[in-house]
């Protein structure tokens, strides 16, 4: 499988009137051919910050990136960083696509949905517009649009929301992108519409040989597509490794949160919600130990109080498995498999 | 000249040194351009701030300046003044007429011939059936509006019971009353002798002969109100274009030199622009934008000081006394106390307000009286009011106003509440330059104990004041000769029969032996001898304090680099237009 | 369509009459008497009554209220005997100030008014809008702080300032553009006369409103470059010549033709310091005449004329808008 994207200790901040925002601290991953790599976290936890670093949709002016993302243009890489513009601009819509939260606001109104297809294609294909709609067509219809030559000259407003987001796959899909990033693609939908356009990515996928990026915060979603799982917490990652390996034997305090915070039917009747206590920190003043200790219930079985005064790194439990924990494995694995057998 | 237009500067001042009626006349004299010989050709500007003339319309025309500009391109009159620099301006001479008029009858009786080879701009001969024609016109009072009522009050046409004339003018069918009119002016068999037959003795009826109101007008063109747009020229030029941005007159290829002894005509067109901001017509004459333009209104009283303190302008400027004499009428009928009348006057700061309006350099000199300088065979400083009178100081006599305060509080104690406790209403004409006068005023007064208030009139000023149920305690005014006889003033202003006494003087006591006066000086025909009367009824109106005089008014001109021939005409208070030249 | 603009203009309809009626209603509300107003020096009551039959203002208001609206339909005569005369269908009444036919009057002053609005449109829709992106783009660059001085100048700048300063210094002054000595030449008969003529009060009029334009573009821009699509766009691989001339600027483009729509109409009744300080002979003077000298029949015409412009506009704004923004439909 060969790789289409790595991301090595990505750092995006962005300067405001009350001080530097460190939206991504230090991010590393990769993506490889008909791959699905799930980012997942709270809102402002930094994915879509990782995701629009990708497609280099940051403002020269307002953010501040270091670190390289190396993304495969053709047969080179191309160090997103520190390409130029230009050179962005043409591994858009080929070497990258991105779908977007919100399929409501992200189709421009005043244009026709097969014009706004067409365009992405006539970016890399110019003058071919005859071309442009015909395969405008051909993707409304293979992302399971009903009369597409029909539908193209519709405007966004027509469409539902559900229809909305299969717009934006398809055009996303335009160019055959090798890497597709996902962003919450199913969060603004219904849940019987989540459960199709999930369907439909993983086909495509399968279809296209595409390596997905999926940032979402839905952790049932992950579960049922992503081969690989990265969990960010306040612009970091807190546990990467395989979705077996993470949702089987979560190895940071916050993982294990999020799965306890997912919704689902209880065999002894109902049963509570256990959201995470307390909000995540401010993004400007983070704390100088782990950025989750304050709502983190195991601190206290770290050795002294180095959750509050040392920042913990991402090590590695297996070589495929990392987390970033100061509370050593073996009691971790222990206490973590009492809370899991409550989830189960 | 009639009354202050509503146009011009609103003055606001009173009384101080005499001015020589000789130095009037010296300021006509001819600009030091003028004695270059005249040019022919080219287009002649006047800048114009209003959107356009009051009136075209020869009967309807009552303003100096508009009466100046339409008879010296356009209209021609039975008479004329002689458009020459100094007192010969203010001479009669022969225009349409061969003579200036020929009374009989006590001067109850005029008869003018018409000089043979005049035409209208359409080539048709002018017959005395035009002019008897046009005389007619100002009978239909409700078309032909604005223009002077002489013509009415003096022909002699029978009234009706509510004492307006039977004939009801040419636009209504009416066999008697036409019949009635032609009586009074009638057409001999050759149609070449006009006779107007007065209901008194008027020995200057010939000066009404310069008026438009006697002209000629060929009954078929006339369109009534209509009429006013277009009117059919007499004279050397004739209309092009009358629109919301000019008037354009170009030369009336009819008009024979041979038949008129008084327009030298020069240029080839004679253009009014309408409607320019005040400052802007200033900046083109300054800048001489428009080397042949001339402003044909005053130029802004900020701009004075540049025109006239700078020796660029030397022979492109004109600062002379205006014909105006601005007063206060009291309306006697609601201060008839004198002494208060008396103490407004004596109170008054005169000389803030003078220097206020620009001091005696541009906004005019104390007046004596009502009668103005410039009436030179009438005018003579009344001793009563204003300079060379025994009390006049110039910021006001207090102590002589207390005294007459004192007076009063016995005499007249219910107007002397008025005056000090409810206060004396003031009609005034709404101007910005009232924020700052009022204070003067009220201050000035207040000195004597007299509270004032003020009833500031935004339009329809006149038609206000001249209402007696709408006039307040004392009016602001202006007024200023029709022609140079003190008739047009003295009676116009005091009589009951006047077209603008505005004192509701008839109630004093002191108006009988007035009025008797004024009928024995209309009879007089020795001009010398009727001077002396109306320099002696001014007088007597003034000690009778019916009005307060303020100011004898000044007028500024200023014109464009290639503009000759400018000079003061005197009788009409405004440039001779029609001798003005401009070089190409 | 065809029910909205039945609906539309049925409102249209009624509107005016209620406008006209306002009016009729104000001026007889308001202590002068016409008829006296119109009277000579010598002014007797005889004259007065005279005037009042001939101007019509001897019968009850709503009498002469009809009378006015049906001159609109049938024309209108004045005066009696030789001295009478007609103004055609439709009439707006007759200006005894002005000694004409309103319609007339109208019919002479709407062009100047038209080129005068439409003109300054052009240039400071082109100025304000291009100055509007040209700041968004470079925000908080000098580019956009040259144009907020502008912005602010030309905002607190008032019209009777900039027009007597450019009328002073470019034709008095400088001499740069020659002193219209001719009044208004239509764009066809002599089109280098009427550019010569209206050049500085279009400047004058175009600084206050571009200034205004300028503003709403770079705050509409920036809004818009904000917007998802606009980032969509921009993953799409889009130029970003592109992203900004057509994504934003489509988006820009409608709420900009609206707000030109209703200041075009504004500027058709309500241009009267500039058509003042130019002289132009204009609507704005007519009114602003009219209203001086009280010449009711002026007053009440140019009044419904403003209004049915503003109505008309409106009219024609929201169907553009329709045409602009499919969401919209009528």
């Amino acid at each position: 499988m060969a790789e289409l994207l790595r991301i090595e200790n990505l750092h995006v901040a962005f300067p405001t009137d009350d001080g530097l925002v460190r939206a991504v601290d230090g991010v590393s991953l990769t993506l490889n051919e008909g791959e699905t790599v799930a980012i997942v976290g709270e809102s402002g936890s930094g994915k879509t910050v990782t995701g629009l670093s990708v497609m280099g949709l940051h403002k020269k002016g307002s953010a501040q990136l270091s670190g390289s993302i190396h993304l495969k243009v053709g047969d080179s890489s191309l160090d997103i960083v520190t390409a130029t513009d230009e050179e962005i601009r043409l591994a858009r819509g080929r070497a990258v696509a991105m779908i977007f939260q919100d399929p409501m606001s992200s189709l421009h109104p005043y244009y026709r949905i097969g014009n706004q297809l067409a365009e992405g294609y006539l970016v890399h294909n110019p003058g071919k517009k005859k071309e442009a709609l015909k395969r405008a067509i051909e993707m409304l219809d293979l992302v399971g649009i009903a009369e597409p030559d029909q539908r193209a000259h519709e405007y966004p407003h027509q469409f539902s929301g559900g229809m909305r987001q299969r717009v934006m796959i398809a055009m996303a899909l335009m160019n055959s992108p090798r890497v597709l990033i996902a962003d919450e693609p199913t969060t603004a939908l219904d849940v019987t519409v989540q459960a199709q356009i999930l369907i439909l990515l993983a086909s495509l996928q399968k279809e296209f040989n595409m390596g997905i990026l999926l940032i979402t915060h839905d952790l049932g979603v992950v579960a049922q597509v992503a081969d690989k799982v990265s969990v960010m917490y306040a612009g970091r990652i807190v546990e990467q490794g395989s979705a077996d390996d993470v949702f089987y034997k979560p190895a940071a305090p916050y993982t294990l949160g999020l799965l306890k915070s997912v919704p689902r039917i209880s065999t002894h009747g109902s049963e509570r919600l256990k959201a995470i206590p307390g909000q995540p920190p401010s993004l400007i003043n983070l704390p100088i130990g782990c950025a989750f200790e304050p709502r983190c219930e195991f601190s206290t079985y770290a050795a002294s109080d180095i959750c509050a005064t040392e920042r913990p790194d991402l090590l590695g439990i297996s070589p495929t498995h990392l987390s970033r924990c100061h509370v050593a494995e073996a009691t971790r694995d222990r206490l973590f498999e009492e809370e899991l057998k409550e989830v189960r | 000249m009639s009354k202050l237009s509503a146009l011009r500067r609103a003055a606001v001042i009173t009384a101080s040194s005499a001015l020589a009626v000789s130095a009037v006349l010296v300021a006509g004299a001819p600009s030091a351009s003028a004695a270059v010989k005249p040019k022919t050709g080219g287009i002649l500007t006047f800048l114009e701030h209003t959107p356009r003339l009051d009136h075209y319309d020869p009967s309807r025309i009552y303003t100096g300046r508009d009466l100046a500009f339409m008879n010296s391109f356009m209209t021609r009159t039975l008479v004329a003044y002689n458009p020459v620099p100094g007192a010969a301006g203010a001479t009669l001479v022969a225009d349409l007429a061969t003579n200036t008029g020929i009374p009989s009858n006590a001067a109850k009786t005029w008869k003018f011939t018409l000089r043979p080879g005049t035409t209208f701009e359409d080539g048709k001969k002018i017959t005395c059936t035009d002019v008897q024609y046009g005389v007619s016109r100002v009978f239909a009072t409700d078309v032909i509006t604005d223009g002077p009522g002489y013509l009415q009050a003096w022909l002699n046409i029978p009234k009706d019971a509510d004492g307006n004339s039977v004939f009801k003018g040419p636009y209504v069918k009416d066999p008697a009353g036409l019949a009635a009119f032609k009586k009074a002016v009638s057409c001999s068999k050759d149609d070449r002798t006009i006779t107007f037959n007065l209901n008194k003795s008027v020995a200057d009826f010939n000066y009404l002969g310069t008026y438009g109101v006697i002209s000629p007008v060929q009954a078929k063109l006339d369109k009534g109100d209509k009429y006013d747009l277009r009117p059919q020229s007499t004279g050397p030029y004739k209309i092009a274009e009358n629109s919301k941005t000019q008037l354009r007159l170009v030369r009336n290829s009819k008009w024979s030199k041979a038949s008129d002894p008084v327009r030298t005509p020069y240029p080839d067109e004679v253009i009014i622009m309408f409607g320019y901001d005040e400052e802007v017509i200033d900046q083109i004459i300054l800048e001489d934008t428009i080397p042949t333009a001339v402003n044909f209104a005053e130029p802004l009283s900020t701009n004075n000081d540049k025109f006239f303190s700078d020796a660029a302008f030397k022979n492109r400027r004109m600062n002379n006394p205006d014909p105006y004499a601005r007063y206060f009428a009291f309306n006697v009928k609601a201060m008839p106390c004198i002494e208060i009348r008396q103490a407004m006057y004596y109170s008054r700061n005169a000389k803030a307000l003078l220097d206020y309006a620009g001091g005696e350099t541009y906004a005019g000199s104390f007046a004596t009286g009502v009668i103005s300088p410039l009436l030179a065979t009438d005018y003579a400083p009344t001793k009563v009011v204003g300079p060379g009178s025994p009390d006049f100081i110039p910021t006001g006599n207090i102590p002589k106003a207390l005294a007459l305060m004192e007076t009063a509080k016995t005499k007249c104690p219910a107007d002397y509440k008025k005056a000090t406790e409810t206060g004396i209403k003031f009609d005034v004409r709404s101007s910005v330059t009232l924020n700052d006068t009022i204070p003067i005023d009220t201050a000035a007064y207040a000195r004597a104990g007299i509270k004032v208030t003020f009833n500031p009139i935004a339009s329809g000023y006149y038609p206000t004041v001249m209402n007696p149920d709408k006039q307040s305690d004392i009016t602001a005014s202006g007024w200023g000769a029709d022609w140079a006889n003190a008739s047009t003033v003295i009676p116009e202003l005091f009589a009951s029969f006047g077209g603008f006494n505005i004192s509701q003087n008839t109630s004093d006591p002191a108006y009988a032996a007035f009025e008797k006066g004024v009928n024995t000086a209309m009879l007089t025909t020795d001009r010398k001898k009727q001077a002396a009367m109306w320099k002696a009824l001014d007088a007597q109106a003034m000690k009778n304090f019916w009005v307060l005089p303020t100011i004898f008014g000044k007028a500024q001109f200023v014109w464009g680099s290639q503009v000759g021939g400018v000079f003061f005409w005197v009788p009409q208070g405004n440039p001779a237009f029609g001798k003005m030249w401009v070089n190409d | 369509m065809r029910n909205f603009l039945l609906r539309r203009i049925l409102f249209a309809i009624i509107t005016l009459l209620v406008v006209s009626a306002v009016v009729f209603i104000i001026f007889s509300l308001v202590p002068f008497d016409p008829a006296a107003l119109s009277c000579g020096q010598r002014c007797t009551e005889q004259i007065i009554e005279g005037n009042r039959i001939k101007l019509g203002f001897d019968k009850p208001l709503y009498m002469q209220y009809l009378l006015f609206l049906s001159g609109i339909f049938f024309g209108r005569s004045y005066g009696s005997g030789s001295a009478a005369f007609n103004c055609p269908a439709p009439s707006f009444g007759y200006s005894f100030n002005e000694n004409a036919c309103v319609t007339d009057l109208l019919r002479e002053s709407l062009p100047v008014t038209i080129s005068l609005a439409l003109g300054a449109l052009i240039l400071w829709l082109t100025v304000g809008v291009s100055l509007g992106i040209i700041a968004a783009r470079f925000k908080n660059k000098w580019p956009d702080r040259v144009s907020s001085i502008f912005v602010l100048l030309g905002t607190s700048l008032p019209t009777f300032v900039t027009g007597l300063a450019l009328l002073i210094w470019v034709t008095i002054k400088w001499k740069l553009v020659p002193l219209s000595l001719v009044g208004y030449t239509s764009l066809f008969e002599n089109p280098f006369k009427f550019f010569q003529y209206f050049i500085l009060p279009w400047i004058t009029l175009a600084i206050a409103y571009a200034a205004l334009y300028t503003r709403f573009t770079r705050a509409a821009v920036l809004e818009t470059l904000g917007e998802d699509y606009i980032r969509t766009a921009r993953a799409k691989g889009v130029k970003e010549r592109t992203v900004l001339f057509k994504h934003t600027m489509r988006a820009v483009f409608a709420p900009i033709i609206t707000l030109a729509g209703l200041d075009f109409a504004g500027l058709i009744g309500g241009a009267i310091i500039t058509e003042t300080i130019f002289n132009l002979p204009g609507l704005g003077r007519l009114t602003l005449r009219s209203v001086f000298e009280f010449d009711l029949p002026v007053v009440l015409a140019t009044t419904i004329l403003a209004a049915s412009v503003v109505i008309v506009m409106n009219l024609i704004v929201d169907m553009l808008y329709a045409v602009l923004d499919p969401r919209v439909r009528i």
